[in-house]
Order: C-alpha cells, then sequence, then structure tokens
C-alpha cells in the first residue's frame, strides 16, 4: 500500500497539469503549442468533451511501421553482412521513403491543421453525437494566432466554422507565462457562438 | 524534485505525445541509417564513404580528407588507380596505390599496393604470410573527394567522450522539444 502511494506521489509530483504555463516568448513554436494546449483544455475540461484520437494514431501508425522497417533492415543486414543483404536492404529503403512521402502526405492533407478532434456525446443518448474540432495556424516571427473551431453536426453532417485571430501579447504577459482566463474567455466565446447558431438553425 | 525548467513540456505531455517524441527520435535516426544504408546499395561498396587517416597519399590525398567511393563490379582494378581496401582482421580502410597485378584468365586478380608517400610497398602492412591483395579486399575506388571535413571523424575517435556527449546531447534535444 505504501508503495502504490509511494509510486502515485512521485507520478503526481511528476505531472504538472496544474502549474501555470511558462514558456519562452520569442519561441513561435512553444507559443502555439502553449495556445493550442490551452485551447484543448477549455473544449475537453470545461465542456467535458471526449477526445478523439484516430487522426493522431494515425500518424503514429505511419511513422512507426516506418521505424519497423528500419529496424529489419538493420538487423537483416548485421545477420547477412552486406552484399548478400542488398536486395532486402533496397526494398526496405524504398519502403521507407514511400512511407516518409505518405506521412508528409498525410500531415498535409488529413491532419492540416486540426490539434483536437473532440466528441460532444448526446447526454440522453438519444441523437448522434457531433464533433467539435479545432485547427489553428501562427506564422513564424508573426505574432497573429488564428484559432478555427469548426462544428459538425451529427444528424446532418452539416460542418460549421467559426474562427478568431488575434496577437499572441493578448494572452500572455511580459515573463511568458499564460494568462489562462484570458484565452478561456475568448475559446469560451468562440464555442457558444457556434453552439447558439446551432440553436438558432 | 530538481526543478529542471527545460522539462516542463516533457511534464504536461500525454501517452500518445511522449510516444511521439519518441518516435521522432526514432524517425531521425532511421532516416540516418536508410539514407547510409542506401547509399551502401547505390554504390556497392559497403563503406561508401571513409576517411583517409594517414599522410601516406600526399599530396594526392591529406590526412582528413573525406573520399566517396563506388564498388562496381565492372570496373577492373588497374595499376596505378587508387583503391581503398581492407586487410583481413583489421577494420581500418587503406587508401593506396595498385603497383603491380597478376591477372587469371577467369578475371581473378592478386594485386600489389603502395602509398605514394611510402617509401616501401605494402606487404609489410598485410597479414603475416599475405603477400597479395585479392578482390574481395576491396571497399571500393575513390569517385570524389571533399578536403580537410573528416578531421571532425578524426577528432571524435580520438576522443570517444567527446563524440557521447556531443550525441547524448543531440538525443536529449530531439526528445524534449516539442515541434
Amino acid at each position: 500500500m505504501a508503495a502504490r502511494n509511494g509510486k502515485n506521489g512521485l507520478l503526481e509530483k511528476w505531472r504538472i497539469d496544474e502549474k501555470p504555463v511558462k514558456i519562452d516568448k520569442w519561441d513561435g513554436a512553444a507559443v502555439k503549442n502553449s495556445l493550442d494546449d490551452a485551447a484543448k483544455k477549455v473544449l475537453l475540461e470545461k465542456y467535458g468533451y471526449a477526445e478523439n484520437f484516430n487522426l493522431v494514431d494515425g500518424r503514429l501508425l505511419i511513422c512507426t511501421i516506418s521505424c519497423l522497417f528500419a529496424i529489419v533492415a538493420l538487423i537483416w543486414d548485421f545477420l547477412h553482412p552486406f552484399p548478400e543483404s542488398k536486395p532486402v536492404l533496397a526494398i526496405c529503403i524504398l519502403t521507407y521513403f514511400i512511407m516518409m512521402g505518405f506521412l508528409t502526405l498525410y500531415t498535409s492533407y488529413q491532419e492540416k491543421n486540426i490539434f483536437l478532434v473532440s466528441v460532444q456525446k448526446d447526454p440522453a443518448g438519444m441523437d448522434l453525437n457531433h464533433t467539435w474540432q479545432l485547427s489553428s495556424s501562427l506564422k513564424r516571427f508573426d505574432d497573429q494566432y488564428t484559432l478555427r473551431v469548426s462544428f459538425t453536426d451529427g444528424k446532418s453532417k452539416h460542418t460549421r466554422e467559426q474562427e478568431i485571430t488575434k496577437s499572441v501579447g493578448a494572452f500572455f504577459d511580459g515573463n511568458g507565462t499564460l494568462v489562462m482566463d484570458q484565452f478561456e474567455k475568448c475559446v469560451s466565446k468562440l464555442h457558444n457562438t457556434l453552439a447558439t447558431e446551432k440553436k438558432t438553425k | 524534485m530538481l526543478s529542471l525548467d527545460f522539462l516542463d513540456d516533457v511534464r504536461r505531455m500525454n501517452k500518445r505525445q511522449l510516444y511521439y517524441q519518441v518516435l521522432n527520435f526514432g524517425m531521425i535516426v532511421s532516416s540516418a541509417l536508410m539514407i547510409w544504408k542506401g547509399l551502401m546499395v547505390l554504390t556497392g561498396s559497403e563503406s561508401p564513404i571513409v576517411v583517409v587517416l594517414s599522410g601516406s597519399m600526399e599530396p594526392a590525398f591529406h590526412r582528413g580528407d573525406l573520399l566517396f567511393l563506388t564498388n562496381r563490379v565492372e570496373d577492373p582494378i588497374r595499376v596505378g588507380e587508387i583503391v581503398v581496401f581492407r586487410i583481413e582482421g583489421r577494420e581500418i580502410p587503406i587508401v593506396h596505390r595498385v603497383l603491380k597485378i597478376h591477372e587469371k584468365e577467369n578475371g581473378e586478380i592478386k594485386f600489389l599496393t603502395k602509398g605514394d608517400n611510402n617509401s616501401v610497398d605494402d606487404r609489410g602492412l598485410y597479414k603475416p604470410g599475405q603477400h597479395w591483395l585479392e578482390k574481395k579486399d576491396v571497399v571500393g575506388r575513390a569517385r570524389g573527394f571533399v578536403p580537410y571535413i573528416g578531421i571532425v571523424t578524426i577528432l571524435m575517435n580520438d576522443y570517444p567522450k567527446f563524440k557521447y556527449a556531443v550525441l547524448f546531447l543531440l538525443g536529449l534535444f530531439v526528445l524534449v522539444h516539442r515541434e
């Protein structure tokens, strides 16, 4: 019992979900990542949607398969020294680079800039579930962050989108700490605009 | 726990993101590996890029030059050409010029090599009892070279701790940094 508690305690100390997010304000990638994560948090925790991992899993699968081919090539070449391993090597290498091309196509066309696919389950369990998607963009060395919320109705399969562009300076203080309240207000407004549209239609 | 701020990003990751970080590292290693093996397949040589380790071929090649090799079956070895070979039982490739060749009718050859800057032929370097090299000892023929860049490889091999430190830091950076 004590050991189990001890392990949980260590894990809890490792995870820092409650610590305010502080990043290097000049690092564009870190800024975008922290804003994306915060938007995810709002949708998943405040509105209680369930995250759908299919898109991310697809990418993980492609990467895992590519690495497997590389490992196979490595082991085969180790067991059957070079000249004999040529045909197997050639196949593995070709497949690897084809998979790389596949991965690039997947991230460009399937994933686009979507970083969250979540499902709003109908509380009564009667109607089909609605899908909320979040995507964002932040150009290099630019400060304008665009957040796009898209709502897909479970029944009509109709998709509605709403986006907002703001400077990242509106959400971070001088030290690079994310001001969650401001950002949450912004995301909630976006979400509620789409949600009310749904009701009036 | 130590407050290592740079690990904050990692601590906030969920299982999938952690797995993706590891995969990212694996993909970079795999890509490098696949490019190297790809070069091996394209050139037919088991070591398509070698570094000249000694000054035995000056003034043609200097210590630290990077050589690009091919090892095609169709290229016949002729006297006067530079070949890169390995002596049985030793890992280090040697870059020297062919001095003499004995050729059988079926195409099998035995040849003797010597470095341009050496005063004697390579018999002193061969295995005890071995007087000639054969095709199987050849790693390839030099087709192109880049001067001086190989010094980095020589340094890394002379100071292995430096090499491991650099690789460790690079690996850590890839694992911790989010795209």
